[in-house]
């Protein structure tokens, strides 16, 4: 560690724990608290990475959070901000984006081209020819920056968590800390937000006397029960202070996203130093003044050996003294306030060599250091609606007014000496504590469930605070020379004029046009200097020029964090455990775990057919409705008549929404005088409930209906075949007679001598069926009864698949597969169930129009004059001859009872009568011809067997 | 202790739904978004019109009521499963997959809403233990297995005392 300083009062090294890493495969070694950059400065590595387009040599610029030249790769992850990430034992950090090696990159050959590279230089050419560009692609993607990503990295753990705190306060400098104190101390629960790895800000590389004072403040927050998150970044501010916060630091996980709806937001952000553009300054060994003070203070890196100091203000003559401290030789001062400029800079392979002045003075050094002053970083603000001013005499831009809910403290709002800010975010903190208690009380108030309120609503503070001062600033934004503006981007002044010059002068235009700003720092270094850039290129003012619109995130955030832990809800049905046991292949149907098929699905539909078999149909959607004015909700949501159903009468619907699109369908039976079950589609159990109460709730909410969702209550399972009464009757005291119990029927009764069991007499099969519903708990028990004492009759259970190939055969559709997100109730060619001569329905007077139009697809039934061809489902339908799509194959299978492809499918009406011939366009190409059905069913239209 | 899931035996359980002005109504009382045990029933008004019962005398409860005027029950034994997120960092597990405020303040104990929980709806139901932090999760049993898989892996962050 050749650079490393002798230890020292400030640094946050644990020398006692050295830490073995490689870099681009070199053994190394940094010490606990390092950064990977640190570390590497340390062992005297000053060359990091390579530039996006040009591949520059980039060494350190700010050597914190937001420094964009040290981006490197560490194992399989990319991307990893070097100058922020802790050292660990063991890494395998490299150089990204290089090739073949750091020190010698033959993709720096852009450099040779770089006239032909400006900005937007994408949008003009490889145009032409055409032809060309899958090779241009293929080229340019070599090209593209960032790491490696390797597919086979095992998915992280990431995490999310929800908070309420009455305070959020975005920062721990001084102001922030004492804000979060302040705020703590006056009642309010608080959370405060350091997207460094400890608090105390500017305090940290400072005086002896400023750390003591960064410690104090660290304990006072904890001991006022402040929650303090470092290493965490609030990245956006949404609607009523609705805060998302990444957590980098959390044990166990990678990253974790807090979902903060704060009463009141408190943005101490501090100011982040601001680059100078001039020839050169993005040579290794060009850096701000706060990159050398924390390199020194902190980390006990000796960043140079000869230096050359631009200073314009008080960071740049601390940043001389800690130089001087760690023995290094300061080759001039550049006194900014004097009106002394420096011009440019050159560089050696490894770094800066000699930095030009405006007297022509050429000094030789190995480190040029820059103070030229600070960027608010307002982006919080902003995404609350503040819109920031620039003040020329402080030469930065200031907030202009937030939502009273947002405030803002310390360096961001003005200047001062330590005890103002410290003063200014106590009474920051104050205010919003007094401000979250106004929201605190009037949420408490509002909400049922809470503790009763103590108390009148508190008055609402004003803003009393006395305003921080605005010490002014010369501004130093670019020397005489052009320099890079956006160093992530590889976008330098000399592209903006080029842009300017274009006519892409407006800020917002010319940030999409060279994609200044739009980097991993997300502008915190580069929106000021683009928008001086700009008013210079212009002959404008910044104030007119003015600045982009800041919006989330804050900071780059990783996906994994957005997609925090992979929850998906699952449901199974309690027989479920059952199938997986006994060999059947689970699929997911809607958020259903069903049994598609016990090995042979064309078994299960012979067997079916020919003597009987159960099926477990829990997910099919169950609603009890009571009360008096169900009659009147049914006609209602369904198409037909409903007024007239007897007691133990069954009667299928079809439901549309209010634009006539069919929405769901099923069966409701009468079980009492003012009591009904109503099914639905297994998928819109849940939408259906809602839709239901909507209108209760909205539009008849005189009616005295209550519903209650059963579909889990109830274990249901369909009993089909030539067998099912035989097999039932052993099982219940319900009377099964044909005559006792016809088709589209239900009875109430014992099944396996359980009560309250529901037995219906319909299918969807097309054979002979019953469907039962019984109390869940008995769910399991019943099915193996079936199955045990069904043995003789050929029980069999089977699946989804069995299903939904017998429902074809019978010609039923479903809601969701054979209709779409367009299919009008007429499409279903089920026009007796629509009844025009009722009141009104969801959806009629567009049912109506539709059915007046005739213009509308129907559905059809048809069959491949090939019987072995099954065509895709979704395969298109074409007027013969031509490509014309006349119609799609909405569903399609082999029937194993006909020996047969078979087809529903939607047509436009010119095709929809029996025999007409369809040409099918198969997915590998071929064509084939099918003919219509004259009944949906492709088996038994007339019912015989499912009312035998 | 810190946090602890259990999936609760089953027991029975009924929902009441009743208009204001029914004799049910009356009897059952209570204040929207509150719970209260009384004897071996846990009564909860988890919405204006709609409390429900759970507990070995829920039937019982249920059966004795007064169902003129607009009201009526509908056993959800069998529909709805309840588990237990009890400890010191019951709220924090919860906080981990719902949006809901458990601070003291917002959801007391007794306190009683409905929310989503990793994407479950559920009732819930502030229950404390021996003063210990507690709460009930009634929700559709078909999500029991993806359900009590979420809240062991949110609970294991809190596995021990802390």
């Amino acid at each position: 560690m050749s650079h490393r300083l002798p230890a020292s009062e400030g640094e946050v090294l644990d020398r006692t724990k050295t830490l073995p890493f490689t870099w681009n495969g070199k053994k190394l070694e940094g010490f606990e608290g390092d950064t990977i950059t640190s570390a590497l400065m340390a062992n005297g590595h000053h060359i990091i990475s390579r530039s996006m387009k040009y591949h520059r040599r980039r060494g350190a610029l700010t050597a914190d959070y937001w420094d964009p030249n040290t981006t490197v790769q560490v194992g399989d992850e990319p991307n990893v901000r070097a100058s922020h990430r802790k050292l660990e034992a063991g890494m395998q950090v490299s150089a990204q984006n290089v090739w073949p090696s750091l020190t010698f990159d033959i993709k720096a050959a852009n450099r040779l081209v770089g006239r032909f590279l400006t900005a937007g230089f994408y949008y003009k050419t490889f145009m032409k020819p055409a032809a060309l560009w899958p090779t241009y692609e293929h080229v340019l993607a070599r090209f593209a920056p960032g790491g490696e990503v390797d597919l086979d990295t095992p998915h992280g753990r990431y995490d999310k968590r929800f908070a309420h705190p009455d305070v959020v306060v975005a920062g721990g400098g001084p102001a922030g800390l004492s804000a979060a104190i302040a705020a703590a101390e006056a009642g309010a629960s608080v959370m405060l937000v350091e997207h460094e790895h400890r608090v105390g800000g500017h305090l940290l590389w400072g005086t002896e006397q400023d750390r003591a004072r960064a410690a104090e403040l660290a304990a006072a927050a904890r001991t006022a029960g402040v929650e303090i998150l470092t290493n965490a970044t609030v990245t956006g501010r949404y609607e009523d202070n609705w805060v998302a916060i990444s957590e980098r630091s959390h044990p166990g996980v990678i990253e974790r996203l807090i979902k903060a709806r704060a009463k009141t937001l408190i943005v101490a952000a501090g100011t982040i130093e601001r680059p100078y553009v001039f020839e050169g300054n993005d040579l290794p060994g060009v850096m701000t003044s706060g990159a050398v003070r924390r390199l020194i203070t902190m980390y006990g890196v000796k960043p140079g050996t000869q230096a050359v100091v631009f200073s314009a203000n008080e960071s740049g003559d601390a940043a001389i003294d800690d130089l001087r401290r760690a023995g290094v030789s300061i080759a001039r001062v550049v006194d900014a306030l004097t009106g002394e400029r420096i011009v440019s800079a050159t560089g050696s392979k490894s770094r800066v060599k000699e930095v030009l002045l405006d007297d022509g003075a050429k000094i030789t050094c190995d480190l040029l250091v820059t103070a030229v002053g600070w960027t608010t970083p307002t982006s919080l603000l902003n995404m609350a609606g503040d819109r920031p001013v620039y003040d020329a005499n402080a030469a930065r831009f200031f907030p202009a007014g937030a939502p009273d809910n947002v405030l803002a403290t310390g360096g961001m709002i003005g200047d001062g000496a330590l005890d103002d800010l410290l003063e200014h975010g106590r009474s920051t903190g104050e205010l919003a504590a007094g401000r979250a208690a106004v929201v605190r009380h009037r949420l408490q108030a509002a909400t049922a469930r809470a503790e009763a309120v103590n108390g009148p609503e508190p008055a609402y503070p004003p803003d009393e605070r006395v305003p921080l001062d605005r010490w002014p600033h010369p501004e130093l934004f670019r020397a005489v020379t052009h320099g890079i503006v956006d160093y992530s981007e590889d976008v330098s002044s000399k592209d903006l004029y080029s842009a300017a010059a274009e006519g892409f002068d407006s800020v917002e235009l010319i940030k999409r046009f060279t994609t200044a700003t739009m980097g991993p720092s997300q502008g915190k270094l580069e929106t000021v200097n683009t928008v001086a850039v700009l008013a210079q290129a212009k002959g404008d003012s910044i104030a007119d020029v003015g600045t982009t619109v800041w919006r989330p995130p804050y900071a780059p955030i990783s996906l994994g964090a957005l997609a925090g832990r992979i929850n998906e809800p699952t449901r199974r049905s309690v027989i479920q455990p059952w199938h997986e046991a006994n060999g059947a292949t689970p699929i997911l149907a809607g958020q259903w775990v069903r049994p598609d098929h016990y090995g042979d699905p064309a078994a299960e539909v012979r067997n079916c057919r020919e003597n009987v078999g159960i099926i477990d149909v829990t997910p099919l959607g169950k609603l009890d409705l009571q009360g008096p004015d169900v009659p009147k909700l049914l006609s209602l949501l369904y198409t037909n008549k409903w007024m007239q159903l007897p007691i133990g009468g069954v009667r299928y619907g079809i439901m549309c929404a209010e634009d006539g699109v069919v929405l769901d369908d099923g069966v409701t039976a009468r079980l009492g005088e003012e009591h009904y079950l109503m099914t639905t589609t297994s998928s819109g159990a849940a939408r259906i409930w809602s839709w239901i109460e909507m209108w209760l709730q909205t539009e008849r909410p005189e009616w005295r209906v209550h519903v209650t969702p059963l579909t889990t209550g109830l274990t249901s399972i369909n009993i089909a075949g030539p067998n099912a009464r035989a097999l039932l009757g052993r099982l219940t005291d319900i009377d099964l007679d044909n005559d006792a119990f016809p088709y589209m029927q239900v009875r109430q009764g014992t099944i396996a001598g359980v009560d309250g069991c529901i037995a219906w007499r319909i299918g969807f099969t097309g054979e002979l069926s019953y469907e039962i519903h019984v109390p869940s708990g008995h769910g399991l028990a019943i099915w193996e009864r079936l199955l045990a004492d069904g043995d003789d009759l050929g029980v069999k259970p089977f699946g989804l698949e069995a299903q939904r190939i017998m429902r074809l055969e019978k010609g039923h559709f479903i809601v969701g597969q054979d209709t779409d997100g367009l299919s009008k109730a007429p499409v279903t060619g089920l026009d007796s169930l629509l009844r025009l001569d009722k009141d009104d329905w969801a959806g009629m007077p567009e049912v109506r129009w539709s059915l007046e139009s005739r213009d509308h697809p129907v559905l059809v039934a048809c069959q491949p004059d090939d019987g072995t061809v099954v065509p895709e489902e979704a395969a298109q339908i074409l007027r013969s001859g031509t490509n014309e799509i006349v119609g799609r194959i909405t569903s399609s299978r082999m029937s194993p009872t006909l020996e047969r492809s078979i087809c529903l499918a939607q047509v436009d009406r010119a095709f929809a009568d029996a025999g007409t011939s369809l040409e099918i366009l198969l997915v590998d190409g071929r064509r084939i011809t099918a003919t219509v059905n004259e009944h949906h069913a492709h088996f038994d239209p007339e019912g015989e067997r499912l009312r035998g | 202790m810190a946090s602890s899931v259990s999936h609760l035996d089953p027991m029975p359980k009924v929902s009441i739904r009743a208009a204001d002005d029914t004799v049910a109504a009356q009897a059952l009382g209570l204040a929207f978004g509150s719970a209260e045990q009384r004897d071996d029933t846990l009564v909860v008004r988890i919405r204006p019109d709609e409390w429900i019962l759970l507990g070995t005398g829920a039937l019982a409860l249920a059966a004795e009521l007064d169902l003129s005027g607009y009201a009526s029950t509908v056993d959800i034994t069998h529909a709805r499963h309840v588990i237990r997120v009890t400890g010191t960092h019951a709220a924090d597990t919860l906080a981990k997959l719902c949006s809901a405020d458990f601070d003291e303040a917002m959801t007391p104990n007794g306190a009683a809403w409905g929310n989503s929980i990793a994407g479950v709806t559920c009732d819930i139901v502030r229950d404390d233990h021996g003063g210990e932090r507690s709460y009930l999760l009634l929700f559709d049993g078909s999500f029991v297995a993806y359900f009590l898989g979420v809240l062991e892996d949110a609970a294991g962050e809190f596995s021990s005392d802390s």
